[in-house]
């Protein structure tokens, strides 16, 4: 804005305005899209691999049901924030080896020198003459596989246990009537399932959002970097000079938390009230089918 | 009523209605039957046979073996040793003991789709409606219309007295009600035989009543059906065969009226004796 141009001599109303829109502020408000990008685009990879790993580790076939086995309990026995260092690290210098390996043949010097991981520049991903914006979404990238990797795998355990919490009864009158396996499964099976693994998903989804600011770890500059970087008190060498603001900038970030889960919850409720609607035995129901 | 009652010794015979039927095959047919679960043998040899038209009731104390032997003609449980024989054509299997199975699934599922079951405890599909359970196998076993199964299927539950409940959810109905609709759902297959798996051993006297009306509406119409039950008077008003399981074998067989009128071996003067006290 062309009043904004002079900071010093804006007071009230229009202080405000210029404050609360210069260039920081609009990345700080980004990062609250950013956590909300990160949790829709991550929700669908964790059911993927959530089912991926809950159907290998029920699979009849044992190197699968194996790996399902070790994926899903490796994750569940580290801390989660090992693996959300780990992931992107060891996702980023395995591209750039491969990378190295097919870009540069003609360079023999190893990878690993000393405690230096080395690879030639044009097997840097994404290349160092690449625009900033690449680098960040790039990062974001790394970040959101790490997520995926890890709510996935406390996915899989979700659906394992939901899926074994099906009667058998139900199943086996599937296949006496003559369905096939894979009938079974996506008849009843699978409807029948969600019941029990919609309180699960939902607690996930919580964990989720709250594990967004992990991303700061990852990072990546998301709204708890900015709120503390905003908040910090401002010297007269700055624009906008003005005292330790961070409780007010952590109020926000508190609130559109609480919105978020809120939200969140209302919904998961509605969902879960539209599975368990049809075959939850609710005792109105049962006493108003017997009188009938 | 009686279709066919003269067959103790399984031969089909004499009259007219029966001699038309005697160049059919049996609906189903089950020789030798052995069942093991682990080290406990549960049957020890068993022969069924159901003809067209017949109602046979398995009676027997618990762990006679009586819903294993059921269970086994629907493939619901494999037999070690014996045969399962579907309108002349008998199951092919594979492997042997413990690791024998039936090896063409298509035969299991003409099998199982000629043969439907009805539960003990229902076992109506919690996520689907009353008509959505009764269409269901129709629909996605033998493909059929789905419209079609639907007018069927309401017939179905009419005839059963619940067509009132088609949209109903199951955990909305009384057990004598959820157990009319599987009975629905079972006649929706038109299946060759209906098997009974101790049909009304989950309710009340007074819901029970229902569900043996049904059942008795049924053995007029002339369907072939296996009954489990722990219900004597229903074992000796609708079957035209009865039989006594006593330890996986069969301790004796025949005529209801017979069996259970002047019964000859002592195990079922015991058995008898003891429920009729109850």
């Amino acid at each position: 804005m062309q009043m904004c141009v002079d900071p010093d001599g804006l007071a009230g109303l229009s202080w405000w305005l210029c404050y609360l829109t210069t260039n920081t502020h609009y990345s700080f408000y980004l990062s609250f899209g950013t956590i909300l990008i990160l949790i829709f685009l991550c929700a669908p990879v964790v059911m993927v691999l959530g089912f991926a790993g809950a159907l290998s580790r029920r699979s009849r076939f044992l190197p699968l049901r194996t790996v399902g086995l070790i994926y899903t309990s490796m994750v569940r026995g580290v801390p989660d924030i090992v693996f959300f260092m780990f992931v992107p690290i060891a996702m980023d210098q395995a591209i750039e080896a491969i990378r190295h390996k097919v870009k540069c043949p003609e360079v023999t010097a190893p990878i690993f020198q000393g405690n230096d991981f080395v690879v030639c520049t044009a097997a840097k991903m994404p290349l160092s003459a690449t625009d900033q914006w690449v680098h960040e979404i790039y990062g974001f990238f790394l970040a959101l596989v790490a997520f995926a990797i890890v709510f996935g795998a406390f996915a899989a355990n979700t659906l394992h246990g939901a899926l074994a919490a099906v009667p058998k009864n139900q199943l086996e009158t599937a296949r006496a009537y003559g369905m096939s396996e894979k009938q079974v499964f996506w008849r009843i099976h699978l409807p029948q399932m969600w019941r029990y693994a919609l309180p699960g998903l939902s607690n996930l989804w919580m964990i989720l959002i709250k594990a967004t600011p992990l991303l700061f770890l990852l990072g990546v500059e998301d709204a708890v970097y900015w709120a503390g970087a905003l908040g910090a008190s401002k010297t007269q060498i700055y624009d906008f000079p003005h005292g330790d603001w961070r409780i007010w900038y952590f109020s926000a970030l508190l609130i559109f938390y609480l919105l978020l889960t809120s939200v969140s919850e209302r919904f998961f409720k509605w969902l879960t009230l539209k599975v368990t609607r049809e075959h939850n035995l609710n005792t109105d129901d049962l006493s108003s089918g017997v009188t009938a | 009523m009686k279709v066919n009652n003269s067959n103790l010794d399984f031969d089909s015979n004499a009259t007219d209605s029966e001699s038309e039927r005697a160049a059919v095959a049996p609906v189903v047919c089950l020789e030798n039957i052995h069942k093991q679960f682990g080290s406990l043998e549960v049957l020890k040899g068993i022969d069924l046979k159901a003809s067209a038209g017949e109602v046979i009731s398995l009676i027997g104390s618990s762990g006679s073996g009586k819903s294993t032997l059921l269970r086994c003609a629907n493939l619901l449980e494999v037999p070690q040793d014996g045969e399962i024989i579907f309108e002349g054509e008998p199951i092919i299997w594979s492997g042997s003991g413990f690791s024998r199975k039936p090896s063409d699934n298509d035969q299991v599922r003409k099998l199982r789709t000629n043969l439907s079951m009805v539960f003990q405890q229902f076992n109506l599909w919690a996520h689907l409606t009353i008509l959505e359970n009764v269409i269901e196998a129709p629909v996605t076993v033998l493909g059929r219309d789905p419209l079609q199964s639907a007018a069927f299927g309401l017939e179905l539950l009419e005839k059963v007295g619940i067509g009132d409940k088609s949209d109903a959810y199951p955990s909305q109905l009384s057990g004598g009600q959820q157990q009319r609709a599987a009975i629905a759902r079972a006649l929706a297959m038109e299946p060759r035989a209906i098997l009974f798996d101790e049909p009304t051993s989950a309710l009340d006297p007074e819901l029970e009543a229902e569900v043996v009306r049904v059942i008795k509406s049924l053995a007029d119409e002339g369907r072939t059906m296996i009954i489990v039950t722990h219900d004597m008077k229903l074992a000796r008003e609708v079957a035209n065969q009865s039989i006594f399981l006593h330890q996986g074998l069969i301790e004796e067989q025949g005529d209801p009226e017979e069996l259970f009128g002047n019964p000859k071996s002592e195990r079922l003067q015991q058995f008898l004796s003891a429920t009729a006290s109850v």
